[in-house]
């Protein structure tokens, strides 16, 4: 089995400024591998640590215990720093606060250039992520002027750029609107299909992990479910508990449940939904 | 008496700003004392431009605004007191604090309104009670509070001044499901306590099914419905057209109509498809 | 009355001004300027408002474009053609007295001749601003600053350029944030037309102290994301975009060394 990112017990504390002592230990020892080529899907509530876990996949964040490797190069070694920030990408939740040029093609042209890149071959990997994220056609474009979603893709646009192995994504769909949310996950999907891309989408909703390879869910810092969504989603008690977005269907089949009706809980789309719910009713 | 009269509202931004395509072209509905109104579009629908009449931020081109059947904009310069009778809490509105203190915060409104003193303090201890608000929370800096209860401070900063309408633009966008709980929770209880109308803007159909007796469905700046939320959503196909939808349970019980089930079209919340799903079942075995 | 700040005001047009090399455009206008103010004679003048107005009309931005720009340095242009009015070297004539200031026919030679040469000023400098986007600006100004990083200032050139870009970036997002909030305490019922100056500066804070809480929190983000985008301070970075004289570039630059040579000619007048 070939991993992108080896996490070994792994924890991040944040300290007191002032103070020496351990303010609050947000990730603790974490072990985690993420396959190469995989889409995995990271649940977690607001401070249940996934924004932490996500900043040490690409060395953002040292751990304070443990280790990080990326491709077998640990994130702690300054040489390779630059190197680990290439392989692995990383999207932010507020698609304002990470363009940098008021040109969409200059913004995405930003991170190849520092990589000290050929004047040709930034254009050429520049109008291909264009490309890959559907935004070719705004190119000269100013982000300003772009929706939530547009921006958040021109954003995604700058990272492929670089030819990452892997993309980290931490919550990139919390501030846009349901079409927003849909054209970031439609994007997601199609460059880890057709691309290849390892894909660590962070998320408090539950419906962007109907299609992943694995979901983990997180809690207090530390892994309390990893599967795959079937797995996963058939546990609704403890999804709720830890404060997760229960999509509707789920909702609904497991109020039907609680009801006395006995429906299978780990199906998401409202085909399968509509499909469980007409079995159970054709039992007799 | 209707409490809110808008007709044919007109909003157009200046000509040299074509990305705002958030205008409003002839818009009229009324709103009865005391009911929850949703309003749902896509963005750049004319949602936001059409509250913001709502209050006299922005001053319509064309078309009146009534409270109470008086025109806001009878006295333009008396416009800062309808601020006080139509509460507007914008997206995000945590982003507005800026007092050194809870309490401090909560009173800007009432203070902007001209209460001073017993009558002030009053007001805020009046407020954080009916939402729950704890009074240890009073002296606390608003930036050392969580995401939630920032909200949940900036909301209270509004409702202090006890408008008699209170919108609310997506109140719950970026929260996890336990601080959406929270809010819904104090409009609600704000609305027990003193009988306002709400106005609630989300892209949550599934919210609005749960919570608005009508809803308002703009799209390109034109009013396309306004009825009852059931009558709505029982149009599935209307709001289709534009591109919204209905309730993920209801999409359920069209699916399964469509595969030759016979179930109602008209459920719009998981209790009621529980209900209906029961009667269903137990039908079965009857027959 | 936020929305009125406009930054970068390029004109979108397909002239020759407007494609022309930025770096160029900056440097012929430097010269430009320059020679405008050694006009020392009327018909100099009057050569240097031959030669601007043909730039306007050739960088096809509207007319009424460029006045706008002059409304708003109006009080200057005033304020500076009636000081010059009351200039009397002595010999002059005496046309009529206000009070106690004499306006000479010298004097009112005078304020005409400066103002003229301000609005001269006024409209070459917007064509720079008008037919540049400011990224082009901005790179040309890195480029033509870049020879310092011989004399030890290399950072220094690149942290001037990113430092413009940022801002350039930022400035609308800021401008409608800013309006967002100012609203949102509206909504409060704040005030911020009435009362005393003392009164609507302290009305500011509720705007102020949002602001800057939320671009502290956007600076450190973009601190982030640019880190994850491999930026380590522009050490070897390259760009996309390289600049490039055209045959264009050199005709614009004749024309106006052409003018250079005319006024200094019609200055021995």
């Amino acid at each position: 089995m070939d991993n992108i990112i080896e996490l070994k017990n792994v924890s991040y504390e944040y300290s007191n400024a002032d103070e020496e002592d351990i303010a609050y230990t947000a990730v603790s020892n974490l072990s985690l591998n993420i396959e190469r080529g995989s889409f995995t899907v990271i649940l977690g509530h607001n401070g249940s640590g996934k924004s932490t876990l996500a900043k040490m996949l690409n060395g953002l964040y040292k751990p304070t215990k443990g280790d990080v490797l990326v491709d077998g190069i640990n994130t702690k070694t300054e040489e390779t720093e630059i190197e680990v920030k290439r392989k692995v990408g990383m999207v932010f939740q507020n698609p304002d606060n990470q363009l940098i040029s008021s040109i969409v093609e200059e913004d995405v042209a930003f991170g190849p250039e520092n990589l000290g890149l050929d004047p040709k071959e930034i254009r050429k990997r520049v109008d291909e992520s264009l490309k890959a994220v559907g935004m070719y056609e705004f190119k000269n474009s100013t982000p300003h002027h772009l929706s939530g979603g547009q921006k958040q893709r021109i954003a995604i646009a700058g990272m492929i750029a670089l030819r990452p192995d892997c993309l980290i994504l931490d919550e990139p769909t919390a501030m846009l609107d349901p079409k927003g949310r849909a054209e970031i996950v439609d994007t997601v999907m199609k460059l880890n299909k057709e691309k290849g891309i390892t894909v660590v989408l962070i998320t408090h909703y539950m419906e962007e992990a109907e299609n992943a390879d694995r979901v983990i869910v997180m809690n207090d810092g530390v892994i309390i479910a990893d599967g795959t969504p079937k797995e996963i989603f058939k546990n609704v008690e403890m999804l709720k508990d830890v404060g997760l977005d229960v999509p509707q269907t789920t909702e609904l089949l497991y109020a039907l449940n609680k009801n006395g009706m006995a429906v299978p809980t780990n199906v998401l789309s409202v085909e399968e939904t509509a499909q469980v719910i007409a079995n159970y009713l054709e039992e007799k | 008496m209707s409490v809110l009269e808008v007709k044919n509202l007109t909003h157009c931004y200046g000509g040299n700003t074509p990305f705002i395509n958030d205008a409003v072209s002839d818009v009229s509905f009324t709103v009865e004392s005391g009911e929850i109104i949703g309003i749902i579009g896509h963005t750049g629908s004319g949602k936001s431009t059409l509250v913001s009449h709502l209050n006299g931020l922005l001053k319509p081109t064309d078309g009146t605004v009534l409270i109470e059947e008086k025109d806001i904009w009878e006295n333009p310069k008396e416009i800062r007191k309808i601020r006080s009778k139509v509460g507007l809490v914008f997206q995000y509105p945590e982003y507005q604090l800026f007092e050194e203190t809870v309490f401090d915060d909560i009173a800007f409104g009432p203070k902007n309104m001209g209460l001073s003193g017993d009558e002030l303090k009053k007001r805020v201890t009046e407020i954080c009670e009916i939402i729950g608000i704890k009074p240890e929370y009073l002296e606390k800096s608003p930036f050392d509070l969580s995401g939630g209860e920032k909200r949940r401070v900036a909301i209270a900063g509004v409702m202090a001044m006890r408008p008699q309408i209170i919108v609310f633009d997506e109140p719950i966008a970026g929260l996890d499901p336990k601080g959406r709980q929270d809010i819904m929770k104090i409009i609600s209880e704000y609305r027990k306590a003193t009988g306002a109308t709400v106005i609630i803007i989300s892209h949550s159909m599934e919210d609005m099914a749960m919570f608005t007796d009508k809803l308002l469905v703009m799209s390109r700046g034109k009013l396309v419905i306004f009825d009852k939320t059931e009558n709505v959503f029982k149009n599935g196909k209307e709001l289709q057209k534009i591109g919204l939808n209905v309730p993920i349970v209801t999409r359920v019980f069209y699916k399964l109509k469509e595969m030759g089930i016979d179930v109602p079209l008209d459920v719009f919340t998981v209790e009621k498809a529980v209900e209906v799903l029961k009667n269903a079942k137990a039908g079965d075995r009857n027959a | 009355m936020l929305k009125d700040i406009t930054f970068g005001q390029y004109y979108s047009a397909n002239s020759p001004i407007h494609r022309a090399d930025p770096r160029m455009k900056i440097v012929l206008l430097i010269t430009a300027i320059v020679f405008i103010f050694l006009s020392k004679n009327m018909y100099a003048l009057l050569f240097s408002c031959v030669f601007v107005l043909a730039v306007l009309l050739i960088s096809k931005v509207p007319f009424k474009i460029y006045l706008k720009n002059l409304k708003a340095i109006l009080p200057i242009l005033i304020f500076t053609a009636i000081i010059n009015m009351f200039y009397s070297d002595g010999t002059a004539n005496k046309l009529f007295s206000i009070w106690k200031l004499t306006v000479t026919d010298a004097g009112l030679y005078r304020a005409v001749f400066m103002a003229t040469r301000i609005i001269l000023l006024i409209f070459i400098s917007s064509v720079l601003t008008y037919t540049t986007t400011p990224n082009d600006l901005t790179d040309a100004l890195e480029k033509l600053l870049s020879p310092l990083k011989y004399i030890g200032l290399k950072t220094a050139v690149h942290t001037l350029a990113m430092m413009m870009t940022i801002a350039l970036r930022f400035i609308p997002t800021l401008v409608e944030e800013a309006e967002k909030i100012m609203n949102a305490q509206k909504a409060r019922g704040a005030d911020f037309e009435n009362g005393s100056l003392k009164d609507r500066a302290k009305a500011l804070i509720p705007i102020l102290i949002p602001l800057l809480i939320s671009s502290v929190r956007r600076a450190y983000e973009l601190a982030e994301a640019m880190e994850c985008r491999c930026y380590n301070g522009g050490e070897g970075k390259t760009r996309m975009k390289q600049l490039r004289l055209k045959p264009m570039d050199y005709v614009i630059c004749f024309i106006t060394v052409l003018f250079c040579v005319g006024i200094i000619l019609i200055n021995l007048i």
